[in-house]
């Protein structure tokens, strides 16, 4: 299951934005990571700032910490955070440490770091050391979100069937309640949350009860044009849908939703994934390539998200395969892939030699591996691709080959098939070369007599090659970030510039005159 | 509701009898009885006795669609039933007619040459994958699927007699059509000629009589003297250049160059 390790991209896009994050971000020391108490003091500050300011990046910011806090929280940590950000009566934050466990009866270790934490969220100057209003919505739902991810965290992977409906039934409050508040400055973490929601669901084993509700929730998101949102729950949809096979649903769910083009690389690469997938089925190679390339690309490092990584190039070398081509060498000495493509470099081996009975072995030998992966009846339709191989092969290395041979070469079951087969492979163009049927044998006019040249395939080929370069430079482009107001800045260079250029003109023509004399 | 039952006993005993204008007349009252009683499309909290036995009237429908050649109905019926077969799997009892008539479904869009859906369909089977190769319904269509993509024509032609079920022949003949022309076009591009007689053998005719009227409509040339068909081989495809495409590109190129630099 890929998106398990998923989560972990988070981390990723953490660093990826890190050298254009604004000085004001130095606050946190790198060197020594704050406690998680302070972290999430400071995180809660932030999400204010962002409310306050209508600047979602603010809580961009605190949700690429989250994975990594996720890992540090614990029961004490959140207890004691709610209690400091809350004010003494509020109502949130009795419900909010109702989810928590019971409170342990003294916590030493409490003190120690919240003496440190109070001198690091101190620092922005901002946080008054006791909160006496009701802080903002989201920062309720952070804490949610939170809570939600300690309390999976806590289930060790499902095995906890309490504390999974405990999760289940804050899940399911948490949504109320964010669909209640409908606040724009919430969709980030919403976003984020029901991702929470999924896994929580997934873990239960009921991922198609919670159908509805995101179907309700994407409709909602859509026609607020909640971008982020709506990515997240398109690709909660479809992995849903594929989950139980469910191709033709996934297939219009795509074809009626548009993924939102401002979705961030995580929510994109799992869309391409499943995508790709989508039409792997469906018999369209080339578009599924393009989608699992694009996916690949998108995707966090194989360091950092192996599970995804791995679940998405199995699916890459199947379909590669099914297009005709040999995936590269160099994808199976990968580190991270290694050991996890092992099946499918026995199937790229038994394609590549074009032996069907080898190939037939490692798909048994492997079939149960395939199946967990989903990818079994994409492998068995390669069949046909080992077979065409095997033909070219030997109509590359002999002029004339006997259709018994042709027979007892590839494993075929009689020499009426291997007739038509070798038939098919003509007309289809896999090789070139004529049947005498009176002789029993194959003619092979070799590769002479193949086409070479620049013909319009190649032109198409380079097309393709060169609309996606420009592609490429119109997005980066497009995604070019400029500093506010720098245009005055500018401005006032091109007045300076105008000026200079001025004098330049003086300068040019009271020296024309001066090198015309020195000249003479 | 007591019509309904009524209805639904005389189906059965006319299906059983095979009499099908009669399932005719009485699938289009039970229909709209089932319309009736919120059933075909089941909404509310219908009982299970109901929903078993609304898909009952459906299952028989689509067979009876088959059994009248009726491929379009076969088509309601299969996507009426699919509500069944998925939503309520956890809820029904399997039944026993559920592989035969997803496996004609199956066959269907193998004749229509429809094989992506093909595809799609057997992906969202709820079967694990070597259980397909033991249930011979399922197993069947899969297998023609293979033979046809790799070439193993008479593999196909032979496994005709093969179908699990009756109903499976009624797409034989279109199946066998369809291959017909697979052949025929492959045999253009293999053979300069070929024997008449071994022309007949690779299509599968009875006679001589039948071969000569198909290479009639491929336009094939028989030499009826030494009994050969002969095969007109396509010249060297002359090669186009696609002008327009090409002048196309280039415009396009010279307007994004410009805009870059």
């Amino acid at each position: 299951m890929p998106d398990i390790d998923m989560k972990d991209k988070k981390e990723e896009e953490k660093k990826d934005k890190k050298p254009d994050e604004e000085d004001k971000d130095k606050e946190e020391p790198k060197k020594e990571p704050p406690t998680p108490l302070a972290e999430i003091k400071t995180n809660v500050v932030h999400i204010e700032r962002a409310v306050s300011t209508i600047e979602p990046r603010f809580t961009h910011r605190v949700l690429r910490t989250l994975s990594a806090l996720r890992k540090r929280i614990d029961d004490g940590v959140l207890r004691g955070a709610v209690e400091d950000v809350f004010p003494k009566d509020s109502q949130n934050k009795s419900s909010l440490l109702s989810w928590l466990g019971p409170a342990p009866p003294s916590q030493p270790q409490e003190m120690d770091v919240d003496s440190s934490a109070s001198a690091s969220a101190s620092a922005p100057g901002t946080k008054p050391p006791t909160p006496t209003a009701e802080p903002v919505p989201e920062v309720d739902v952070y804490f949610r979100l939170l809570i939600l991810h300690h309390i999976l965290k806590q289930s060790n992977n499902g095995a906890d069937k309490d504390k999974l409906s405990k999760a289940k039934e804050l899940a399911q409050e948490t949504v109320q309640k964010m669909h209640a508040l409908n606040r724009r400055s919430m969709d980030p973490i919403a976003a984020r949350f029901w991702f929470a929601v999924e896994r929580t669901y997934e873990l239960i084993g009921d991922l198609a009860e919670a159908r509805p509700m995101f179907l309700s929730a994407q409709r909602t998101a859509a026609l607020r044009h909640d971008d982020d949102t709506q990515a997240s729950l398109i690709n909660r949809l479809l992995r849903s849908y594929l989950a139980y096979s469910l191709y033709d649903q996934a297939d219009k769910l795509v074809s009626k939703t548009t993924f939102p083009a401002s979705a961030g690389n995580p929510q994109l690469a799992r869309y391409h994934y499943y995508l790709g997938r989508i039409k792997a089925v469906q018999l369209n190679y080339s578009d599924a390539h393009t989608n699992l390339q694009q996916s690949i690309r998108r995707a966090p490092p194989a360091k950092v998200a192996p599970g995804f990584y791995q679940a998405v190039h199995k699916l890459f070398v199947v379909v590669e395969l099914l297009m005709g081509d040999i995936p590269d060498r160099s994808i199976f000495r990968h580190p991270v892939l290694e050991k996890a493509l092992i099946g499918y470099f026995e199937i790229v081996k038994a394609v590549r030699t074009g032996s069907l009975s080898q190939f037939q072995q490692t798909l048994s030998k492997h079939a149960s591996l395939f199946q967990a992966d989903k990818t079994h009846t994409l492998i068995t339709r390669l069949r046909q691709n080992v077979i065409k191989t095997g033909i070219r092969r030997l109509s590359l290395s002999y002029s004339l080959i006997s259709l018994k041979d042709i027979c007892v070469k590839l494993h075929l079951d009689s020499e009426e098939d291997a007739e038509y087969i070798v038939g098919k492979a003509i007309r289809d163009g896999v090789i070139e070369g004529k049947l005498v049927h009176e002789k029993g044998w194959m003619e092979c006019s070799g590769a002479g007599g193949t086409k070479r040249g620049y013909g319009p395939e190649v032109a198409d080929v380079f097309g393709r090659r060169i609309g996606y370069c420009l592609e490429l430079h119109n997005e980066s482009v497009k995604a070019m970030r400029y500093p506010l107001n720098a245009h005055r800045k500018e401005l006032a260079d091109a007045a300076g510039a105008r000026e200079r250029e001025k004098e330049l003109v003086k300068e040019i023509q009271e020296g024309d005159l001066d090198d015309e004399d020195g000249d003479f | 509701m007591a019509n309904l039952k009524a209805l639904y006993d005389d189906l059965q005993r006319s299906f059983n009898a095979n009499d099908l204008k009669k399932c005719g007349t009485l699938l289009s009252q039970l229909k709209i009885g089932l319309i009736e009683a919120g059933l075909l499309i089941p909404q509310g909290d219908p009982s299970l006795d109901d929903l078993i036995i609304a898909r009952d009237i459906l299952e028989i429908g689509a067979i009876w669609s088959i059994r009248t050649r009726d491929v379009p109905s076969f088509d309601r019926y299969f996507s009426q039933l699919q509500t069944f077969y998925t939503d309520y799997s956890s809820l029904l009892p399997p039944s026993k007619r559920e592989y035969p008539i997803r496996g004609l479904n199956l066959v269907r869009l193998l004749t229509q040459n429809r094989i992506a859906d093909f595809h799609t369909t057997l992906e969202s089977l709820p079967l694990p994958a070597d259980a397909i190769a033991d249930n011979p319904y399922i197993s069947h269509p899969v297998n023609l699927e293979r033979w046809l993509m790799e070439g193993s024509y008479s593999k196909v032609w032979n496994a005709r007699e093969e179908a699990p079920v009756e109903e499976y022949k009624f797409f034989v003949d279109s199946l066998m059509g369809t291959i017909r022309n697979e052949i025929a076009s492959c045999e253009e591009a293999a053979y300069e000629s070929l024997p008449l007689k071994d022309a007949t053998t690779l299509l599968f005719f009875n006679n001589q009589s039948e071969m000569l009227t198909f290479a009639k409509q491929r336009g094939w040339q028989v030499d009826l003297s030494t009994s050969t068909v002969i095969f007109a081989k396509k010249g060297e495809e002359n090669m186009e250049v696609p002008k327009e495409k090409l002048i196309a590109a280039s415009l396009a190129y010279a307007r994004e160059l410009e805009q870059i630099v």
